[in-house]
């Protein structure tokens, strides 16, 4: 996973307004913030730097394999 | 972000049973009608095609972007008495690479260490002469005033730019429509008509006639891992390519490694520098974040062993990259996203010298390709006409990275001077756009038009059967960014990797296929980066010397007498991709 958590959120949105890849969406039923598409996620910490709440809690490892240019 | 009533699920094949009736959503949208407030909720996940609407909107000025360019082109054109609109793919102030800038650059002749023709004379040195000297001049001359704008805004306060940036949005009244992506550019008559793009958050189609259209869209890659451009993929520039401008710029590359632990860790390998506020560059001109390290590695293998940087990489190899008198070693260059305080092109580590300082566990060996598919800052995108960053198109322009400006030609050469250039670009294409705007009557765009274009935005959504933007990216991401193709070039690789991409071209972008509103926009950014990896391989063929940040192994020397001249792109009469060349002195003919 990239973005590991969302603990404490209060629903206001910011997130899924900030995030420049579109990972994350609020949940329907309760307004909550969730990761929607882990796979997108840059882990450039916009989201949680922004969060009022400091609700998010991320990873730094890709969710899907990482091409590079020498290994 | 507030409505979450009328939760309807629909599954995919319900959708796609729906999905077929395509004559009905382009009939519903050419008379005009919206999605029904309350039937199409936020965020939705999925969505019903029969309830895609389209909107309508006027404005003089359409800003497409929200970072520094699209700021100073939003407000200066609103000063100057135009209708502004701006239209913005994430959200302003957060999206693109301006907010992982933390430096910018001022000329202050109270106080810097040359004059102006001293440092324009420097960066082109630098530059081997690949800068247009019109705007490295521009950048410097206007870059105080810029700063000083910014500061009263708050700008050197906070790393949150969104909340600075909307000050003086907020205080001029000008609308701004976030999460909305534009896919195309509307041409009418030879001129610029408008603009077309999809919603994230609704299931409308936006439709946008404009007098004028400033591209503050940014540059872009192929997604790369451990640099924050993943949300760009020069969608400016392709939709600007598909209605005729000239594109340059596209064999210069951007040379920022990585961690090869984690490289796509974007915070983990700059947060200490992306946790403050930014703050201003004097002058410092470089040349630097090209190719040496990639030449290095190629030579001798990557670096094994931990917190090790590859043997010599702060040195200069024989046959590598030439580097001007004066430049001799390639030191810490500048740091990417726009501007910086002096963070190396290695992440920082006990091997590089003293950076701004590193979070835990930074400084191991580095891994290459971390901004893979962008070229340097300013040099890639649209072909300027005339100072004012006017495009081929009349009432198209373009400012920033999304302008082939070559401010600092195809190498970093001054510190902090992508963010100013942005700046400062676009407070001048503002007022062109401006007074432009003011000379024409209001476009229209023909039904014809309207309908063709929303079929090729919803196309992806449209396919019950088709290939995944992800597996596309992917596949592409291995046949480019390889050294041995992207950054250490030559001849035979440059074509088998083309062979690739026309396939990917050909055959597989006319079938990607979209779930859902991200995925649409997935589909979209994926068909704009086979464009550019296409434009990226055309380019290095066709300039068979190096110089500055573009490496021909079988070709490694700098041709004077034949490549003193940038590489333009355009769309052939028969809808192939051309190549010609543009002396170094001279605007486009």
């Amino acid at each position: 996973m990239t973005i590991k958590s969302i603990k404490g959120c209060i629903g206001c949105g910011t997130c899924v307004q900030t995030c420049p890849t579109d990972v994350l969406r609020q949940d329907t039923e309760t307004g909550k913030a969730f990761i929607k598409y882990p796979a997108d996620c840059q882990m450039c910490h916009l989201c949680s730097m922004y969060c009022p709440a400091n609700a998010i809690t991320i990873s730094p490892e890709k969710s899907i394999p990482v091409v590079v240019s020498w290994g | 972000m507030t409505d979450f009533k009328d939760k309807k699920k629909i599954s995919r094949r319900n959708f796609m049973a729906i999905a077929g009736g395509a004559a009905g959503v382009a009939a519903m949208a050419a008379l005009g009608v919206s999605a029904a407030s309350g039937e199409c909720r936020p965020n939705i996940p999925e969505i019903d095609v029969d309830k895609i609407g389209s909107t309508e909107h006027k404005t003089d000025v359409l800003v497409v972007g929200s970072g520094m360019a699209g700021l100073f082109t939003a407000v200066k054109a609103h000063d100057a008495g135009a209708s502004v609109l701006m239209v913005s793919k994430g959200r302003l102030g957060a999206s693109g690479m301006t907010p992982f800038a933390r430096g910018i650059f001022a000329h202050d002749p109270a106080k810097a260490s040359m004059d102006l023709d001293a440092f324009v004379k420097g960066v082109s040195r630098s530059a081997l002469e690949t800068n247009n000297p019109v705007f490295t001049r521009q950048m410097a001359a206007h870059s105080l005033e810029r700063v000083k704008e910014l500061k009263a805004w708050g700008f050197f306060e906070t790393p949150l730019y969104a909340n600075v940036f909307k000050k003086p949005m907020d205080q001029r009244n000008i609308p701004v429509m976030e999460r909305v992506m534009l896919t195309h550019l509307i041409k009418e008559n030879g001129k610029i008509a408008g603009a077309a793009g999809f919603d994230l958050d609704e299931a409308t189609i936006h439709f946008f006639t404009a007098k004028s259209v400033v591209l503050c869209t940014g540059a872009g890659g192929f997604k790369p891992n451990g640099f924050p451009i993943c949300d760009l993929t020069h969608d400016g520039t392709m939709m600007a390519y598909d209605i005729g401008a000239k594109i340059t710029g596209k064999e210069w590359n951007d040379g920022h490694p990585a961690r090869r632990e984690n490289p796509a860790d974007v915070f983990g390998q700059w947060g200490r520098m992306l946790e403050g506020p930014p703050s201003v560059n004097g002058v410092e001109i470089h040349h630097d974040l090209g190719v040496d390290l990639n030449y290095n590695v190629y030579r001798q293998g990557p670096g094994g062993e931990k917190n090790s940087a590859p043997p010599l990489s702060g040195q200069k190899m024989a046959g590598g990259p030439f580097r001007p008198a004066g430049f001799d070693s390639p030191g810490r260059p500048p740091m990417g996203g726009e501007g910086d305080k002096g963070h190396g092109g290695l992440p920082p580590g006990k091997d590089h010298g003293k950076g701004p300082g590193h979070p835990p566990g930074m400084g191991g060996v580095p891994s290459g390709g971390a901004s893979a598919g962008m070229s340097i800052h300013k040099a890639e995108g649209l072909v300027p006409m005339d100072e004012n960053g006017a495009s081929n198109i009349p009432g198209l322009y373009a400012a920033g990275d999304a302008l082939g400006s070559h401010m600092s030609g195809g190498i970093y050469t001054q510190i902090g001077s992508s963010l100013a250039g942005s700046a400062v670009q676009g407070a001048i294409a503002a007022v062109a756009a401006a007074a432009y705007a003011k000379k024409i009557t209001v476009p229209v765009i023909s039904k014809e038009k309207r309908l063709k274009i929303e079929e090729k935005i919803l196309a992806p959504l449209k396919r019950e059967r088709g290939y995944s933007p992800a597996w596309v990216t992917q596949t592409l991401q291995g046949i480019m960014i390889p050294n041995f193709v992207l950054y250490i070039k030559k001849e035979a690789m440059l074509t088998a990797a083309l062979a690739y991409i026309e396939e990917l071209r050909d055959h597989h972008r006319p079938m990607l296929r979209a779930a859902d509103m991200h995925e649409l926009r997935l589909a979209h950014e994926t068909s704009n980066m086979i464009l550019n990896a296409e434009m990226k391989l055309r380019a290095s063929m066709m300039r068979k010397e190096s110089r500055c940040s573009h490496y021909r192994l079988d070709y490694p020397d700098m041709d004077t007498k034949n490549w003193n001249a940038w590489i333009n792109i355009y769309k052939g009469h028969d809808g192939m991709m051309s190549l010609e060349t543009q002396p170094f002195d001279r605007w486009p003919s």
